[in-house]
């Protein structure tokens, strides 16, 4: 009774998380939380072999299917990933006692034939691995964003690509703590030791890799379900295992009980599966979620936006008042005393004239020199790519260029991007002590992404540079990141993401 | 000397036509629009085009467009064109191709007018002037101009702007013979066949600060 009534009372906790709404909405809206129901009664089929349970099993993959055919295709690999453990215990059975149990699902049709059990049970684990792989999950644009603001550089290309490998830790240990092996032969305190070490290595390395608070959630989350399962099937083999102990209360006790490895088992699972709808909904996000994130998000950038333009404003206010306003007046000033010295002092008059050109000049440079820092010239007449190629060129460094752009950027973006390049062009001349920079540039599947790659001394913090935190703020504006990785000893890449579509090229009109 | 005006607004086409009367040019044209432009360069064959950067109808760098294209036509026109900015991007659009007779300043230098008539003269006669802010941009390169003396520095901007020795030497305030020194030892440095051609020097510079 045990293994039907715990999944279900998971997931009616679970449930119970839920906006109010019809059961289907519910079923639709919880999405990858159907997974632990057919957890529970996956593992409660192979650990009893009985068939009520395995019909129990085909029903729940059924409604799954009906209610939420998106989610079924997700739960393949898992669902696979389970036979294959089942598949291993089975085996391990049969080799302890002379008899397998072969009653579950994907087994059944091998009974008495253990020589194929092992090879199924390995083409299960690699095909579920593989999906798991493949099968990418929804929001998972966002996680491989998330990963590339952390992992730089080109590295973040082959971690977007295979993110999905990042879980394969946790899996592995996962499988590990399930596997028949360590329940039996070897000593409890052996094992625990050193899948404890192993876990805790693990989650060091991912929230190394990450530094994201989500992420270390979610660890603990698969945890304290693997560790919760662990509990509840050891109970299972418990009369054959004298001595042994599990949990963090019952491994300092002198006496051990099944009664109280379950509990434990069952209290770290659900302290798991509690946690677990908030990790997911984080992660792959039910549609409310994902929308409220998005309006968070936008309600962020667009502060910041306005804040921006303001002291955008405020600045060229500043510098048209203290600039070519100034020099207008004193050019006014000069013609007017010209005007009345000519008469009698022509001499001096004219040096007043050439003062008030001297001045007017300089007015135009000042006036020159803020419409570039508005909106350049060279952006307006040619676009994107000729902007960046002349930046290039009035970099003191040597600049490569390499540009793929098969349309024109919108307007604002590309001044986004075009400032941004910029930044990162003035910063290795200044800074890096670097003889030349790289600047690629290029535009994939609704992607623009721009690198500037110098070789000088490294080391450079991006928190300490205010200019990159300016562009950064406005790049987020439209979705847009910027990273930048810079180890002691160089080479300094600054490398920034914008979504945008292109539109046709420029025609010409001469 | 026949001139060909192109600017879209009034009262600069105005002040230039007043502006080239004065010194005795003749202006057989001054047009508004980058379409009017390639006509009137074509057809009048002008024997110096002056032309804004940023003509209508879309007010972006028709002006040059027109410039590089009836360059195209009539090979060797002599354009200068006048920007409220320089771009090397442009500098290069304009030089490439063709040695000579191409000038691009920036419209504050009209202010000079003894300096800007002898630039357009310069142009018109297929000599090459370029805005001492674009050679200013071009020289920023340190990996290619850090070994020359200040001195040496001084003598390549003039000469990329399209000065000749008699022009650098007066303005330094020194001989033609110690510029045409500098000259040689820069070339020489830089690994560049020397010339005593201005154009071909400007060119040979620029291609040099390009690469």
């Amino acid at each position: 009774m045990l293994f039907i009534a715990f999944p279900v009372i998971c997931y009616v906790i679970a449930l119970r998380r839920e906006r109010p709404g019809s059961l289907r909405e519910r079923i639709r809206a919880r999405g990858w939380g159907l997974l632990l129901p057919v957890i529970g009664l996956a593992f409660a089929a192979m650990m009893t072999g009985n068939h009520v349970l395995l019909v129990a099993e085909l029903v729940a993959s059924c409604l799954i299917m009906l209610f939420a055919p998106g989610v079924a295709t997700k739960l393949v690999p898992f669902g696979l990933l389970l036979l294959a453990m089942i598949g291993a215990n089975l085996f391990h059975a049969y080799r302890r006692s002379g008899e397998g149990s072969v009653d579950s699902v994907a087994y059944v049709f091998v009974v008495g034939r253990m020589g194929l059990l092992v090879p199924e049970a390995v083409l299960f684990f690699a095909t579920g691995i593989w999906l798991f792989i493949h099968v990418r999950a929804p929001g998972s644009e966002r996680i491989g964003r998330a990963v590339a603001r952390w992992w730089q550089g080109t590295a973040a290309k082959g971690v977007r690509r295979g993110q999905e490998l990042l879980l394969l830790p946790v899996l592995v240990l996962a499988l590990l703590l399930l596997h028949p092996r360590h329940w039996l032969g070897i000593s409890w305190w052996t094992a625990a030791g050193s899948l404890t070490v192993a876990l805790l290595a693990a989650v060091g390395a991912l929230l190394l890799m990450f530094r994201s608070r989500v992420w270390a959630v979610t660890l603990a989350a698969a945890g304290l379900l693997v560790l919760g399962a662990y509990g509840v099937l050891l109970a299972m083999y418990w009369p054959g295992l004298p001595g042994w102990r599990y949990g963090p209360i019952q491994l300092y006790l002198a006496s051990t009980s099944l009664k109280g490895c379950v509990a434990e088992g069952i209290v770290l699972f659900a302290l798991g599966l509690w946690l677990a709808p908030g990790v997911m909904g984080e992660h792959l996000g039910t549609r409310t979620e994902v929308l409220e994130q998005r309006v968070r998000t936008l309600t962020r950038t667009r502060t910041d936006a306005v804040d921006t333009a303001a002291a955008e404003l405020r600045r060229i206010e500043r510098d048209l008042h203290d600039g070519a306003q100034a020099r207008l007046v004193a050019l006014g000033m000069s013609l007017q005393a010209a005007e009345r010295l000519f008469p009698t002092r022509p001499d001096v008059a004219m040096a007043l004239v050439s003062e008030a050109k001297e001045a007017s000049s300089q007015a135009l440079t000042e006036l020159r020199d803020l419409v570039r820092g508005i909106y350049p010239p060279v952006l307006a007449d040619r676009g994107l790519a000729d902007a960046i190629r002349s930046l290039a060129m009035d970099n003191p460094l040597h600049t490569i260029v390499d540009i793929e752009l098969p349309g024109e950027v919108e307007m604002p973006v590309g001044s986004a991007v075009y400032f941004a390049i910029a930044e990162a062009l003035t910063n290795a001349a200044r800074h890096a002590g670097a003889g030349s920079v790289h600047v690629d540039v290029s535009h994939r599947n609704g992607m623009l992404k721009a690198r500037v790659t110098d070789d000088g001394a490294g080391g450079a913090d991006p928190g300490q540079g205010t200019g990159l935190t300016g562009i950064e703020r406005r790049l987020a504006t439209f979705d847009g990141i910027l990273a930048v990785s810079s180890p002691p000893g160089g080479p300094t890449i600054v490398a920034i993401e914008v979504p945008c579509a292109l539109s046709s090229p420029k025609t010409s009109t001469c | 000397m026949r001139v060909v005006i192109a600017e879209d607004l009034y009262l600069l086409r105005e002040g230039l036509v007043r502006l080239l009367k004065a010194h005795e040019f003749e202006i057989v044209a001054a047009v508004g629009t980058a379409p009017e432009l390639l006509d009137a360069l074509v057809r009048e064959r002008p024997d110096v085009g002056i032309v804004d950067v940023r003509l209508p109808p879309t007010n972006t760098d028709d002006g040059l467009r027109v410039a590089i294209e009836a360059r195209k036509q009539v090979p060797g026109l002599p354009v200068l064109v006048l920007s409220q900015y320089v771009e090397q991007l442009y500098a290069r659009e304009l030089l490439a191709g063709q040695a000579g007779g191409v000038g691009y300043l920036l419209k504050d230098r009209v202010f000079n007018d003894e300096a800007f008539t002898g630039a357009i003269r310069e142009v018109a006669a297929g000599g090459t002037v370029l805005d001492p802010e674009v050679v200013k941009k071009l020289l920023a390169k340190r990996a290619k101009t850090g070994r020359l003396s200040p001195r040496e520095l001084q003598v390549l901007a003039l000469m990329a702007e399209g000065r000749s020795n008699a022009a650098i030497a007066q303005r330094l305030y020194i001989t033609e013979k110690a510029v045409s020194k500098h000259a040689t030892g820069i070339f020489a440095k830089l690994d560049l066949v020397p010339s005593d051609d201005d154009n071909r020097r400007v060119l040979a510079v620029l291609a040099y600060l390009d690469a």
